[in-house]
């Protein structure tokens, strides 16, 4: 396992590190979190943008996740009898689907899409939804929409 | 083992402020003094009638263990959502359309959600782990002569975790 997390990128350990971010504020662990949180902006940074901008390659490698991803986490989740690896896939790919969904549907109509409304993303489960206003509960993982969140329009 | 309050359940009635030995529930900010709180007291997590109050346990168990298929395929799947993060951040940039920099943002932050679920499936999910204490330890090795790297962060971390 050891050699596995010295290969991880900086893209990768950004996110390991706000997921053990989170785990610390849920504990009420506020100065745990704040490290860890200094940690995920170390590799936040670190992380280089793709040179070449291309919607089809995002979009493809969703498909990817869709039709081989998915399913081969899950062989070896059904194998290990491992519920909450279940649990985590079944969001996953609902959430993914989601994604594809919307972004095939905005090369369809463009910012006609989104124009006068507000794009949401759930903090729990990943569930991105475009509408005025939230659903009162998430419908992958059914969190309450206090926790669903709108995506500002000057974002950084 | 500590009390904390909900403070979005809390009705207040303030019966934790009458229950409470120490004064730990009467605070300005609205959450419970830990330091002066009492080791797994709990009189004001039974006397609550708004249940807006539990108790925060301070040593947890050794999370599940995964089997090492698991760990794999969940690896790779938060590999490639890491991925997708980073290439709707580098679309988001390169755009001046503020209606598609906000749909790849969402993108964005959404992937970021789905990548930090599966290490927590992965076997990464309790800070205090073996786990990630082990791969604190090994980050200190790797970075040993880097400067930017936030060391002492880390050294802080492994003490506190």
């Amino acid at each position: 396992m050891e050699d596995v997390m010295r290969q991880l990128s900086a893209e990768e350990l950004g996110a390991l590190c706000s997921n053990l971010q989170k785990a610390c504020n849920k504990q009420l662990r506020s100065e745990e979190a704040a490290l860890f949180g200094t940690l995920a902006a170390y590799y936040d940074k670190q992380r280089t943008n793709e040179k070449v901008q291309d919607y089809q390659r995002l979009l493809a490698a969703i498909n990817a996740d869709l039709s081989n991803g998915y399913a081969e986490a899950n062989n070896a989740a059904e194998k290990a009898n491992d519920r909450g690896a279940k649990r985590a896939l079944l969001w996953g790919e609902k959430a993914s689907k989601l994604l594809k969904a919307l972004m095939v549907r905005y090369e369809k109509q463009g910012s006609a899409l989104l124009e006068n409304t507000n794009v949401w993303v759930c903090e729990i489960c990943g569930f991105i939804y475009v509408g005025d206003n939230p659903p009162s509960l998430c419908p992958i993982c059914k969190v309450p929409s206090f926790k669903i969140h709108p995506i500002q329009k000057e974002a950084l | 083992m500590h009390a904390a309050r909900n403070i979005s359940l809390c009705t207040k009635d303030c019966v934790c402020l009458f229950v409470c030995p120490t004064g730990a529930t009467d605070t300005e900010n609205g959450q419970i003094d830990f330091a002066k709180c009492q080791d797994g007291c709990r009189l004001c997590v039974d006397a609550c009638p708004s249940h807006a109050i539990y108790l925060v346990p301070s040593v947890y168990p050794p999370p599940q263990e995964k089997s090492e298929a698991v760990r794999k395929s969940l690896f790779a799947l938060a590999k490639s959502k890491a991925g997708q993060e980073r290439l709707a951040r580098s679309l988001a940039e390169a755009s001046d359309d503020l209606l598609f920099k906000q749909l790849m943002h969402a993108i964005a932050t959404s992937n970021r959600v789905l990548a930090e679920d599966c290490y927590r499936e992965a076997g990464y999910i309790l800070p205090q782990s073996e786990a990630v204490t082990s791969w604190l330890n090994q980050l200190l090795i790797e970075h040993e002569t880097d400067k930017d790297f936030p060391s002492d962060a880390v050294r802080t971390l492994l003490e506190k975790l």
